[in-house]
């Protein structure tokens, strides 16, 4: 996990809370890298981080036939709450592999004042072709 | 061409956030083309160093995503700019439907936004549009859809 991440920390791996999915969390630690520019003087941790997140978790915790692939696609993201500094985003995820062989993965994103996003990926491996193209 | 003190006059993003560099065209209520270059120097980049993959670089897609979203927030205010989150009315990341990226970023690439208006509700506003660099695409956007709130929304202790 040494990509290039607006998140300055890391995911914890949690247990999983259903049998299908995996579970990680998120700290916004006051000291992240965004919240000085977003916004000055109001910390508000951007939506993107929270799909950032999702990302971490699902590098964190995909499946082993899942491992390796790349983000293709934000299906969709849904912001409903907003997140804060000090706020722990607890992150559900769901995993289902499309008929094209790709994966998807479905995240609940929640603080402890309540949902804060859901969140769709989808992840492809690509071939040197495509990646070069 | 229009350039940074327009756009801070315009957004409240700033340093390391503020991810539009300039603004090439603009139709207001309808679309706008802005650049973005992706340097090494953003604090992304800090911690890589010559072991890291090149793969690795690439710029953050969420943070393609944020920029893009940035310049569709300038074409949202162009007649009623607000950079102050403190008050009046502050627009937010509703959500997002089907962005796709078709390959990675790196530094040294100069991002094209267009950005297209595709319909105002009330007080929400839905875009859609890509990203090119190099004359390619390197990201779709199907639909992205910003909100507009009192400031006061946003407090913590209003939630």
């Amino acid at each position: 996990m040494n990509a290039a991440s607006p998140l300055a920390g890391q995911v914890e791996v949690l247990p999983p809370s259903g049998e299908s999915g995996t579970a990680a969390r998120f700290t916004v630690d006051a000291a992240e890298t965004v919240l000085p520019g977003h916004y000055p003087g109001f910390p508000i941790f951007p939506g993107v981080c929270l799909v950032e997140c999702t990302h971490q978790g699902v590098l964190a915790t995909a499946p082993d036939e899942a491992k390796g692939a790349a983000l293709a696609a934000v299906e969709s993201t849904r912001f409903t709450g907003p997140v804060f500094p000090g706020d722990v985003v607890d992150i559900d995820m769901t995993w289902k592999q499309t008929p094209a062989g790709d994966w998807q993965c479905r995240a609940r994103l929640s603080t402890g004042r309540g949902p804060a996003a859901t969140v769709r990926l989808r992840y492809t491996r690509r071939t040197a072709g495509e990646a070069a193209a | 061409m229009t350039g940074q003190r327009e756009i801070r006059a315009r957004l409240p993003h700033r340093f390391p956030m503020l991810l539009v560099d300039r603004l090439v065209d603009v139709v207001p209520g309808e679309r706008l083309t802005a650049l973005k270059a992706v340097t090494c120097n953003e604090p992304w980049y800090e911690k890589l160093g010559p072991d890291t993959p090149e793969e690795d670089f690439a710029y953050p897609p969420t943070l393609l995503v944020e920029s893009w979203c940035q310049a569709a927030g300038v074409l949202a205010t162009w007649d009623d700019p607000n950079p102050d989150v403190l008050q009046g009315q502050v627009m937010l990341f509703g959500g997002m439907t089907g962005v796709a990226f078709h390959r990675p970023v790196l530094p040294g690439e100069v991002l094209e936004h267009r950005v297209r208006l595709d319909r105002r509700v009330d007080d929400t506003v839905l875009f859609e549009g890509e990203c090119r660099s190099a004359g390619e695409p390197v990201m779709t956007v199907e639909r992205i859809v910003m909100a507009f709130r009192p400031a006061s929304a946003l407090r913590p202790d209003k939630t």
